[in-house]
């Protein structure tokens, strides 16, 4: 067996998913960028608007952390089939269109510090039990 | 004057009467649209520039009014799509009506509290399907419904999950004659412990590659599978085993698989590795095979995979004993109404000399069995219409590089037919995200001065609900 090839392999292999990393911290941060949009409605109480790309199977940030108190929307697009977004501590359970089809919003009240989970609840293929999230509530 | 004062009783109507109102309201338009071209034409009836002028007034307040109705009260569909928040009002102040949903700013409460309504079972159906139509070059024409499949799962609670595929395989299934198969690919259960540490035991799609894990028909462009994702890693691999997966933040998650591993009296020299499949029936298990795959997501658009394989394979041999590894990187990006994917992968079979003397010895022909497999593709593919248009129709062009001779072991020849070059040409049209109808042309050259490859011309309908 060539024992070269796989170490060079494994070389390029960890380098590219290095140098991707390394560009995905600042992507990562754009990503999860969060706004506050508090007039765009008269008297509208401020919230923080989080993009999040729901795709075959994972859903992108997977992690979002916001403070306490904060009010959330969540604006959801699909990059190709209908996912679902299920928030169970919210009693949130909606569909996030598909690819094209518009887009879901939604709020949420982060009232309480803690680690939360959201989920896809459409089934939407072979990893779909895979396609999860969470959010972080912090004091 | 009249149409303004339905305004006010509207929102106390139900949403059938405003659609049957609407509905009225466009008849009228068209109605006088009718009219008005009757009138501008020559032939017209009386009343002349005047009447037309005055009909073209009242069509102009009526489709301003029509528009202005269906604002203001859409269907859910157009609720849903145009992205207006089921929990919009937070208790701020407006002069609409209230909505059920908005009495209570739902709160997030810490998990493990009492139990909730979404904890109740559910039994989710889905599936996907695809029919072929294959005419290789000088031989007949196939129509082959390649696949049906039908997934369920159940969640016994939040954290404890069952997820399963069974797919049948060319419509038919004939008790030994080798028509089609009946396969369980997935059948497990995952304990969500937390997000970076779960675990999952069942019958398992091995974590290898773009396809392997994610080849629903609308996923992938070109009829057919791309061969790399054949026979250098033989998909749809799946098998018994256990082990765990997480994400680790940052765009980055892992799988890590303890499995059942593959035959090695079933690797073929033009097929590779794919007869070594034990596909979880009364798979041996003396030695388990390992399975890992990260996969980086933190960059917008991009994902990046890297994959590896590796396990003993001669459990129903006596004699030897090789070892198969296989490596694996792939990347898929996405840039404005462009899209490329490729993939790397490598195989390693230890001890692939003795492998082919002892297959020799059992069936009396060598199967002249490679040391080392590659193979590799590029995949660029671009969205023809519009964005804003109902439909997308995607034009690609995919090249694969891939040779289950690669490396021979001492005393062994390759067969050069089986060093293959392939290009894909093709258009995928999407009337439905969900809903793929395919064509494409492949060209199929190999290395052999003997023996041919023919091309092929394919048509596909995929779908997925």
């Amino acid at each position: 067996m060539d024992q070269e090839s796989p170490s060079r392999f494994l070389t390029v292999a960890v380098i590219a998913l290095l140098a991707g990393s390394a560009l995905g911290f600042a992507g990562a941060a754009v990503t999860a960028r969060t706004r506050t949009a508090s007039n765009q409605e008269p008297a509208a109480q401020p919230f923080v608007e989080i993009r999040v790309t729901a795709e075959r199977f994972s859903f992108t940030p997977s992690l979002i952390k916001v403070a306490a108190g904060t009010i959330v929307e969540i604006v959801a697009e699909s990059e190709d089939t209908t996912h679902g977004f299920h928030l169970a501590d919210a009693g949130i359970d909606e569909q996030v269109p598909a690819r094209g089809k518009g887009e879901l919003r939604l709020r949420f009240e982060a009232t309480q510090a803690g680690t939360y989970f959201f989920e896809c609840s459409r089934p939407c293929g072979a990893g779909h039990n895979t396609m999860r999230g969470t959010i972080i509530v912090e004091d | 004057m009249v149409l303004l004062c339905w305004a006010a009783p509207l929102a106390a109507q139900t949403e059938s009467d405003l659609a049957e109102r609407i509905l009225t309201l466009e008849q009228q338009v068209a109605e006088l649209t009718r009219r008005l071209s009757g009138a501008a034409s020559p032939g017209g009836q009386p009343g002349g520039l005047a009447g037309a002028t005055a009909l073209a007034d009242r069509v102009a307040a009526l489709e301003v009014e029509v528009q202005r109705l269906l604002r203001e009260f859409p269907s859910p569909a157009e609720q849903r799509a145009s992205g207006t928040p089921p929990l919009r009002r937070l208790g701020t102040a407006s002069a609409a009506p209230a909505p059920p949903l908005q009495t209570a700013l739902p709160s997030l409460q810490r998990s493990g509290a009492a139990a909730r309504p979404t904890e109740d079972l559910r039994l989710p159906v889905s599936g996907y399907m695809e029919l072929n139509f294959s005419k290789p070059q000088e031989q007949s024409a196939v129509l082959d419904f390649r696949r049906f499949v039908l997934l369920f799962g159940h969640s016994f609670s939040e954290r404890l999950k069952f997820w399963s595929e069974l797919e049948v395989e060319h419509a038919l299934v004939e008790g030994a004659e080798e028509k089609g198969e009946l396969e369980l690919e997935q059948a497990y259960v995952d304990f969500l412990l937390h997000p970076a540490v779960n675990v999952r035991g069942g019958m398992l799609l091995t974590p290898m590659g773009i396809l392997n894990e994610r080849h629903e028909p609308p996923s992938f462009y070109g009829v057919l599978r791309p061969q790399v994702d054949t026979v250098i890693i033989p998909s749809t691999w799946f098998d018994v085993g256990a082990g765990v997966f997480g994400d680790l933040g940052k765009g980055l998650s892992y799988k890590f698989y303890g499995m059942a591993p593959l035959d090695a009296t079933g690797f073929t020299a033009e097929e590779g590795l794919r007869g070594g499949r034990q596909k979880g029936s009364q798979s041996f298990l003396e030695d388990w095979a390992q399975a890992v795959r990260l996969e980086y997501r933190g960059v917008p658009r991009l994902v990046l995979g890297t994959s590896l394989w590796s396990g003993k394979t001669g459990l129903n041999l006596q004699t030897v004993n090789p070892s198969v590894r296989i490596y694996e990187f792939d990347g898929r990006y996405r840039w404005r109404r462009l899209e490329w994917r490729g993939q790397f992968a490598k195989t390693y079979l230890t001890q692939a000399r003795e492998l082919n003397l002892a297959l020799e010895r059992q069936t009396g022909v060598s199967p002249n069995l490679a040391r080392q497999m590659r193979g590799f593709y590029l995949e660029g593919a671009a969205h023809i219409l519009p964005r804003q248009s109902r439909f997308d129709l995607v034009g690609f062009a995919r090249y694969e590089n891939f040779d289950t001779q690669f490396r021979m072991p001492r005393g062994f020849l390759p067969l050069k037919q089986f060093d293959r070059t392939l290009w894909t040409l093709g258009a995928s049209f999407y009337p439905h995200p969900d809903i793929a109808v395919k064509a494409d042309y492949q060209i199929l050259q190999n290395e052999s001065r003997a023996v041919g490859a023919p091309n092929q011309f394919n048509l596909g309908l995929g779908w997925w609900f």
